[in-house]
């Protein structure tokens, strides 16, 4: 006979998720596998000739790659001479600053990262945060995206999402072939909602750096780096190409991320019996020698896999701080659907809610998580007032903010209306009222009416074709009944010749200035510094709707 | 389903049994870094470059109807072929099979098909049912159409698959397959998609041409 208890247990959603024990020889372990080697480093004549116990010439293109531009080669002998114990209880410790530690971290291993980060528990991985996130206010990303490509539901859901508090919108396809649509649509609904808000379009690499190049977006961010050099080479890159492919972004002045997150070598078959850890700092290494300014990282799209392991929630949290503690700015995922039970996904977030990250979430879904085109995200949009009123209990700064029906509405009908303008200037898809009228009302694609998706496609090659820019953009609004919305595109354009937003974890107010690491730096060091919520932020976060009002009684 | 079902339990034994070995003795522990030997595929046929221009080649992955015989969410792979198959007839066009081994990576399995093929559009088939149409010109993780979410395809969507690949090879207006999405397969289903992706890469050796596969 089975116990009813047990037979209700089983039935939890906690259940339908997939755990398998820990395997190191493929890959499934977390924090640390006993195939990890063993931190060293040798310098001579200011070369790395031995790291992490290998000579140099047996290093792969990674060890190279990290030997040569990730480590700061000067300091790697003092460095490494300061036990990993000790460099972990000076992350916690208030009285050692952000920079001091900075230093000192640049000259150690990728080996001796991992042995770091392993002496810290979750409380302290997130005091860790608190003190090395880059930027001085913490923010958050959207994912906008729908099941139909359709740009109108896009431009809409930008418009909400940028009013609703995010910095940055990322966009991508259900078909491949719509990018240059979708990322056009972004542009123009993400200025609706708030100016100054950052967009990209997640797509394969050459036609991303296309559409950042014409000024069809604002910066880059899939640019994905792996822990071991048979993923990089099956997917025909190296850290060289990418390093390129960063330098490519600069020339024009767009602000670029790396993206890369534990999980993804042994969902490829090709972990080499390392833990995810080890295989995650070699990534971000890679990234900080590419000179990125940042990083996406926290597993990303693989986190069923050291969800699934023991340890592995820590671990991703701990990922986070190494791209923090080598001055990268951390855009720290949560951005997937992780699990089917609710409080295990909450409380996987509050790791990088708590102690706020440059983006909390890279990619929180401000849309339907059936419309998220990245298989679903961790939270969505009918999470948005759980997430207002967790800001407000616990007076975080999550990056978002409640807003008014009227407001979302209104921001929804013009996004449409401005993108029908610009798409008829363009010479592009039409775009009919019912569409626009549907889409200001409705929650998701299953609201909206179908377009005629073979004929979207053309558009879109024809938008290639035609060689159309951020320009023309910009003048089709202007033309046509949007200037205040051309003013603001034009302006985000005008950041790539200034260049100051390619600073690490920049982003921009309202007023197009620029926030990142280097002119608001993270200044915390213990209670009564660093930021605080209060003032007239505080009074944001508190206005949330459906309060009780005492003279109802 | 209970197929899919019987499938992961196997999986999952072959996992116990590996991890308990290696508790026990060394040598099984040098046995727990594999799940299946890899096979030899010497004396098969070696694919050439089709010449019929209303040709789409279908490529399939290293374990294909050998260590794995049926998709993630259980269809059987001689079933996944049949439709494919058949969709590419239905338009008028004609498909052949083969079988690559030299990547486990869905987006070159399919450029490599899409090369060999005489129109140029080939289609990639991994073991656990990713599937990807391409076309020999683009970039390799470009595409025409990509199905990410092996777990919610059917043997419906196989065959509208072939029917899209054979009208790119007709240059007719394509309209793309829905997009279906479940935002909780990850959770459910990543763990089985590694091991078969570990299973099938495990197949791959970059010395091994492609060939013709019957099945």
């Amino acid at each position: 006979m089975r116990s009813k208890r047990i037979e209700i247990l089983d039935q939890r959603p906690v259940n339908k998720d997939g755990f398998i024990n820990e395997w190191p020889e493929m890959g499934f372990s977390a924090m640390s596998s006993p195939y990890d080697p063993q931190p060293s480093v040798k310098v001579v004549d200011g070369v790395i000739t031995e790291m992490d116990g290998k000579k140099r010439e047996e290093f792969d293109f990674l060890d190279q790659f990290i030997a040569d531009y990730g480590i700061n080669i000067d300091k790697a002998e003092s460095a490494m001479a300061v036990s990993a114990l000790e460099i972990a209880r000076m992350i916690v410790d208030i009285n050692v600053s952000r920079k001091e530690i900075l230093d000192l971290v640049s000259g150690i291993t990728p080996a001796k990262m991992v042995e770091v980060i392993n002496y810290l528990n979750v409380v302290e991985l997130m005091m860790g945060m608190q003190k090395m996130r880059a930027r001085k206010v913490p923010g958050n990303q959207a994912h906008i995206t729908n099941l139909k490509d359709d740009p109108v539901q896009l431009a809409a859901d930008a418009a909400e999402g940028a009013l609703r508090g995010f910095s940055e919108e990322e966009t991508t396809m259900a078909i491949a072939r719509y990018a240059p649509l979708s990322a056009t649509a972004l542009l123009i609904g993400s200025q609706v909602g708030r100016s100054g808000v950052l967009t990209q379009c997640s797509a394969e690499e050459a036609t991303e750096l296309e559409l950042g190049i014409r000024g069809l977006t604002t910066y880059a961010e899939t640019l994905s780096v792996y822990g071991t050099e048979q993923v990089f080479t099956d997917g025909d890159d190296t850290p060289y190409s990418k390093a390129f492919l960063t330098s490519a972004y600069a020339s024009r002045g767009l602000k670029v991320r790396f993206t890369s997150g534990s999980g993804s070598e042994v969902l490829m078959g090709m972990a080499e019996k390392k833990s995810m850890l080890y295989l995650e700092c070699r990534c971000l290494y890679v990234t900080k020698g590419a000179g990125a300014q940042g990083t996406q990282n926290g597993s990303v799209s693989c986190i069923g896999i050291p969800g699934s392991v023991p340890g592995g929630i820590r671990e991703v949290m701990g990922e986070n701080l190494v791209a923090s503690l080598l001055g990268l700015e951390c855009a720290s995922s949560n951005d997937q659907s992780f699990s089917n039970s609710d409080m295990r996904r909450t409380a996987r977030t509050m790791l990088q809610f708590m102690p706020g990250t440059d983006f909390i979430f890279s990619g929180y879904a401000a849309e339907p998580n059936y419309d998220n085109v990245f298989a679903g995200s961790n939270f969505d949009a009918e999470d948005f007032d759980d997430y207002n009123v967790l800001q407000r209990d616990m007076q975080v700064d999550g990056g978002l903010k409640p807003v008014s029906e009227d407001e979302v509405i209104r921001v929804r009908c013009k996004a449409g209306k401005a993108v029908q303008a610009a798409f008829k200037a363009l010479g592009l898809a039409e775009i009919t009222d019912e569409q626009i009228e549907a889409v200001t009302y409705a929650h998701g694609s299953k609201d909206t009416l179908n377009r005629d998706s073979a004929a979207d496609i053309m558009a879109a090659e024809d938008l290639m074709k035609k060689g159309i820019t951020g320009i023309d953009v910009v003048k089709a609004l202007a033309e046509n009944g949007f200037k205040d919305i051309a003013d603001h595109i034009l302006n985000m354009l005008k950041q790539r010749v200034v260049g100051d937003y390619m600073q690490t974890a920049a982003i921009l107010d309202k007023d197009f200035r620029v926030m990142s690491g280097v002119n608001t730096p993270n200044d915390y060091q213990g209670p009564g510094t660093g930021y605080r919520v209060e003032g007239e932020r505080w009074e944001e976060i508190k206005a949330i709707p459906h309060i009780i009002d005492p003279n109802d009684f | 389903m209970e197929i899919n079902e019987a499938f992961v339990q196997k999986l999952a034994d072959e996992v116990i049994k590996q991890l308990s070995s290696s508790e026990h003795s060394n040598q099984a522990q040098a046995q727990a870094g594999w799940m299946a030997p890899k096979r030899d595929y010497s004396g098969y046929k070696q694919a050439v470059k089709g010449m019929d221009p209303k040709e789409v080649v279908i490529g399939v992955g290293p374990a294909f109807q050998r260590e794995i015989g049926a998709t993630i969410c259980g269809l059987d792979l001689k079933e996944v072929i049949k439709n494919i198959r058949a969709g590419i007839e239905e338009e008028g066009m004609v498909p052949r099979v083969v079988k690559i081994l030299k990547t486990s990576d869905v987006c070159f399995m399919a450029l490599e098909a899409a090369k060999l093929s005489g129109s140029g559009i080939g289609v990639g088939v991994q073991s656990k049912g990713t599937t990807v149409i391409h076309q020999k010109d683009l970039y390799p993780l470009s595409n025409l159409e990509l199905f990410p979410q092996a777990p919610l395809m059917t043997l419906e969507m196989y065959r509208a698959i072939g029917k899209n690949a054979a009208k790119y090879v007709k240059g007719e207006p394509v309209t793309p397959i829905s997009a279906v999405n479940d935002p909780m397969v990850r959770p459910k289903y990543q763990v089985k998609a590694a091991l078969m992706h570990i299973k099938e890469t495990e197949q791959v050796d970059q010395e091994v041409p492609i060939i013709e596969w019957e099945g």
